[in-house]
């Protein structure tokens, strides 16, 4: 249903991120996105729910559609609104300042109706942590608990296609299972999911589908169970290969560079 | 060969003759600058006079015996830093020969040119500022012989006000007093000589309230002045235009009732009916010009000649401006209009004197200014002033009368203030005051 | 006793106009972390176009024509710019805002010559006027501040300082700088017992201050608008995420803010009257805010009632000792006071930022 093509991302006009990275999502997959740091990941995400603009990057070159229909370069309250798209920043993207109900109500601002209560409950019932502390603010919540809450809040959104950008950073990883298989959930109701990780082997776990991004580009595809038994995923992403890194180099491209510029 | 000698002949002499002419004809330059913009609001009624007027003397009104004035007009935004920027730039690219007369408008400009003016370029220096410690017996020709001023200082003005208190008090006891200016350059100026006079009267000065431009509120300073039961106020400001001062005549009367207010040259006017509207009714002011300008304009008496020609002038020269009053675009207060009119004539007048009685050179023109009397064409009830203060000593007191009357406009039936402020006394000259 | 009541109680309720000055403030602090430097001519531009509505004062056709053209133009931008394919909305919306502003300038609504009593005008001119004031400060958002955004915060504090000097010059040009005289002429509720005095205007100015500054905060804390700000004050780019228009939320809260300055404008006009000079009255908003801490609402609260309580003091006690002008000053000595204490307002979130 959603198809990238080609695409080149440029920020500020100078630092290509994404040079010419082609994927498709089919419906109602777990489609796993991994990749080193700087690999183009979260940007891949900007760009398809159009927050690119916001960070100053540009489309220089590429298609992003939705079914038939190019969503490139709509605002991302349009994509959200009419393609269902909901992206979950990095990081636990939550309102630090307002309450856990405020945080829901906020994300439910683009669809306001009657059902708000309703799905609050739903959201609710999905995450059962976040019930008593419903009047708290949420940058008193733990870390876990705020994730749990960005997703809630994806959900306020009706989304049918769901961007996770790397759920479980800085999680303990009995919670990242928790979220992992809540995610499962979700799938499992119907919502499309795209799942951006670093823990490469608990995502891979949950997934469909699978990409592997390196240096903006696709460098390897396949069945999630097929990329688990992958030689070189094993090595760079699980870190559990049997021979020696031949290019370290490679995974610490990104880093050097960003020193520089 | 004859043909030709007589060609070249003749040319060296036309050439001879064109140069020495030009070095004959030295021209007579004035430098006049007004406040037409800046913090106190646009006053370009001052250069429009100026304009009209100047362009009158150089066509009708014959020049200086013939000679036309080259006259520069320069707006200093109410900056005294640029009013000296502006003089030495003039000073230093015209010849001192020819640049004889200068004009300015306010006290900060004062200040700072003293020694510019009066030692160094040694030019007549016509001014807009009262100030008492500049035209005053501190100051006065002995020590900036330079600098005349056209109007009577803020300290006669005050004592003029206190004797009309010391006529006019019918309330038992002594009567109690209280000052209120502005924190500016020339805000306090004239109310130490003031309250000094007030009290060899025998008044009581109870209070003394400095009254910032800036202020948002005047509800302080008016209940001071009612804990202090002052009788009389004297509102020492700039200009009425301002919002501060509305402020005050608007909080004052509700305030302060009953009690007299009172105020000088700049108060005084038509301006303060306009925004103050009935909170101005009552007050008592002294001016050094006919202020007879009324709302609606055409209610004003046309019996003083000065103020005639000066609606004449703008009747004819602006008739668009006159109409629209206080629209924007419009003459506000013929007052602006007539002084910068009055500045064109008095520099006329002064010119023409030069040239007849002494010569047109800055020498020559602080000689007649010093000698002058004049009626200044009526301008003060037929009364004749001399120079030899430095200032015109004329002033008169007005009394202001504001009622809210219902007219019909172009967009409909509209309550409006109409009144003026109209002269209780007659014109006094200060010099012949015993204080 | 009597005296100290007094003054607090006028300082007071100028402190309270001086509140509303603070909001405005914070509120855009609070969405965009810029400082609006141009407050000073809003509050001259918002009080203007109350007094065009309530005094029935017109403007010459060319100017109003060209006020409407550019009226025009900008709701034809911005329909236009926002969404991709709305020319059809864009041009005629436009157009008829443009000309509905024009009449509105050129004809003037003629409210004084049909209704006669002037707090019934006042009812009706007031909100009429604020919404005109809020649609200003929006088309100087849009136009202005929307293209900075995501840029450092000290980009649109710099912008707003050129704004303030277009806009002064702007003003001039249309409605000179003379000063217009503004009664408002609601109803009489001086309050006199004894010594003790309260003059009408600024009880009516204390009291609707009050009133805009509770529905300001009902505004942003009970409707789903409300909590669209506050969360976009937080992160432009997390409220952009989960769908909420940042874009559209900075427009709602500089109109927002420039509402509440034309109110704070008109109350402070009311005493004396209306000129383009008054600009600097503005600028006390900036004690009000660093007292009560740049990002605290009930600070502005706080800090514009003592800065008011300040001056009233400092002008009734201080000043007759002789020292002339300290009203001036002692705003800003209290607030060097409040800043050895706590250096980010009495209220204000302890975090470091760069203003």
């Amino acid at each position: 249903m959603l198809a990238i093509e080609n695409l080149r991302v440029v920020y500020h006009d100078v630092i290509s991120v994404l040079n010419g990275i082609s994927l498709g999502v089919q419906e109602g997959e777990i489609l796993i996105i991994i990749g080193a740091n700087g690999a183009g990941k979260t940007t891949l995400l900007r760009a398809i729910s159009g927050m690119i603009d916001f960070y100053n990057g540009d489309i220089i070159e590429g298609d992003i559609k939705m079914g038939e229909s190019s969503i490139k370069g709509l605002d991302c309250t349009d994509i959200m609104k009419r393609y269902g798209v909901t992206y979950v920043m990095e990081d636990r993207p939550v309102f630090w300042y307002l309450t856990i109900e405020e945080n829901l109500k906020a994300a439910s601002f683009s669809r306001w109706d009657k059902q708000v209560k309703a799905d609050m409950e739903e959201v609710f019932e999905y995450f059962p942590v976040l019930q008593p502390l419903r009047h708290k603010k949420a940058g008193y919540a733990s870390g876990g608990e705020q994730q749990m809450l960005a997703i809630g809040m994806a959900l306020m959104t009706k989304p049918k296609i769901l961007l996770l950008d790397e759920p479980s950073l800085g999680l303990a990883p009995l919670i990242t299972e928790e979220l992992f298989q809540i995610v499962k959930r979700l799938n499992a109701s119907g919502i499309t999911i795209v799942l951006v990780e670093q823990n490469a082997h608990a995502a891979l776990n949950i997934g469909t589908r699978g990409y592997v991004v390196e240096t903006g580009r696709i460098v390897l595809d396949g069945k999630a169970q097929e990329l688990l038994e992958n030689e070189d995923v094993r090595e760079f992403y699980l870190g559990s290969g049997e021979k020696e890194r031949k290019s370290y180099k490679d995974a610490k491209r990104y880093k050097r560079r960003k020193r520089w510029l | 060969m004859k043909k030709r000698t007589l060609f070249i002949l003749s040319i060296i002499v036309v050439f001879a003759f064109l140069g020495y002419g030009s070095i004959f004809a030295k021209e007579i330059k004035v430098l006049s600058q007004f406040p037409m913009s800046g913090p106190v609001g646009s006053l370009p009624e001052f250069g429009w006079g100026y304009i009209d007027g100047m362009n009158w003397v150089n066509g009708e009104g014959g020049g200086v015996n013939g000679k036309k004035i080259t006259w520069y007009l320069e707006d200093f935004r109410y900056d005294p830093t640029v009013e000296v920027a502006n003089f030495n730039k003039y000073a230093a690219e015209h010849s001192r020969e020819e640049l004889i007369m200068a004009t300015g408008y306010i006290t900060g400009g004062l200040k700072p040119l003293i020694e510019k003016v009066n030692v160094e370029e040694k030019i007549p220096w016509l001014d807009g500022s009262y100030s008492t410690e500049i035209f005053g017996e501190e100051g006065g020709p002995s020590k900036y012989p330079y600098y005349y001023s056209l109007g009577a200082t803020y300290g006669n003005q005050i004592k003029v006000l206190m004797r009309w208190i010391k006529d006019n008090h019918k309330a038992k006891g002594k009567p109690k007093v209280g000052f209120v200016y502005s924190p500016t350059a020339w805000g306090k100026d004239g109310t130490p000589e003031g309250i000094a006079y007030a009290k060899q009267l025998g008044f009581d000065v109870v209070a003394e309230i400095e009254y910032p431009y800036t202020a948002t509120d005047a509800t302080n300073e008016c209940m001071q002045l009612r804990k202090a039961k002052a009788q009389y106020v004297v509102y020492h400001g700039y200009s009425g235009a301002a919002s501060y001062t509305a402020i005050f005549f608007k909080t004052a009367k509700k305030v302060l009732k009953g009690v007299q207010l009172m105020g000088t040259h700049y108060t005084t006017g038509r301006f303060p009916i306009l925004v103050a509207q009935e909170a101005f009714d009552g007050y008592v002011g002294v001016a050094t010009r006919p202020f007879l300008d009324a709302v609606p304009r055409s209610a004003t008496p046309m019996d003083n000649p000065m103020v005639k020609l000066a609606h004449d002038f703008a009747k004819k020269h602006r008739p668009e401006e006159y109409e629209k009053g206080l629209k924007a675009g419009g003459i506000k207060d013929m007052f602006l209009y007539m002084e910068g009119l009055t500045y064109a004539l008095f520099i006329q007048k002064t010119l023409i004197e030069a040239d007849n009685n002494y010569e047109l050179s800055r020498e020559g023109i602080k000689k007649a200014l010093d000698n002058m009397t004049w009626d200044f064409n009526g301008m003060f009830g037929g009364k004749v002033f001399s120079y030899k203060s430095h200032t015109i000593p004329m002033m008169r007191i007005y009394k202001a009368k504001v009622k809210m009357a219902k007219i019909q406009t172009a967009e409909g039936e509209k309550m409006v203030p109409t009144g003026a402020v109209v002269p209780i006394s007659d014109w006094i000259n200060t010099d012949e005051i015993k204080w | 006793m009597i005296d100290l009541l007094q003054s607090v109680g006028s300082g007071v309720l100028v402190g309270l106009v001086y509140a509303l000055l603070g909001l405005c403030i914070v509120i855009i602090f609070k969405a965009s972390e810029a400082f609006n430097f141009a407050i000073g001519e809003f509050l001259i531009i918002g009080s203007f176009l109350f007094y065009t509505l309530f005094f029935n004062e017109t403007i010459p056709w060319h100017k109003a024509l060209q006020i409407g053209v550019v009226i025009f133009l900008f709701f034809a931008f911005i329909l236009f710019y926002d969404k991709n394919l709305r020319l059809r909305i864009a041009f005629p919306v436009g157009m008829v805002t443009g000309l509905l502003i024009f009449c509105f300038f050129f004809f003037g609504l003629k409210l004084s010559s049909l209704i006669t009593s002037p707090l019934l005008r006042f009812l009706l001119a007031f909100p009429l006027g604020l919404l005109a004031a809020g649609m200003f400060g929006s088309m100087v958002e849009r136009v202005t501040i929307k293209p900075l955004l995501g840029r450092s915060p000290i980009s649109m504090t710099i912008v707003t300082l050129g704004l303030g000097f277009l806009l002064r010059a702007c003003v001039q040009l249309i409605w000179g700088s003379h000063s217009y005289s503004f009664f408002l002429d609601l109803p009489d509720i001086t309050l006199e017992i004894k010594d003790l005095l309260f003059l009408s205007d600024p009880i009516w100015a204390g009291i609707l201050s009050l009133i805009i500054f509770g529905l300001v905060i009902a505004f942003l804390f009970r409707t789903r608008w409300g909590l669209a700000i506050r969360a976009t004050s937080e992160d432009q780019a997390k409220a952009m995420a989960f769908g909420i228009n940042a874009r559209f939320v900075l427009l709602l809260v500089w109109g927002i803010s420039a509402l509440c300055i034309a109110v704070a404008g008109i109350m402070i006009s009311n005493f004396g009257a209306l000129s383009a000079g008054m600009g600097f009255v503005g600028l006390r908003a900036l004690p009000v805010v660093l007292i009560g801490g740049m990002d605290s609402i009930g600070g502005a609260l706080i800090g514009g009632i003592l800065v008011g309580i300040c001056e009233a003091l400092a002008g009734a006690y201080i000043e007759p000792l002789g020292l002339v002008g300290f009203k001036e000053v002692a705003p800003y000595l209290l607030l060097l006071l409040v800043l050895f204490i706590r250096p980010y307002g009495f209220f204000g979130t302890v975090r470091i930022e760069r203003v």
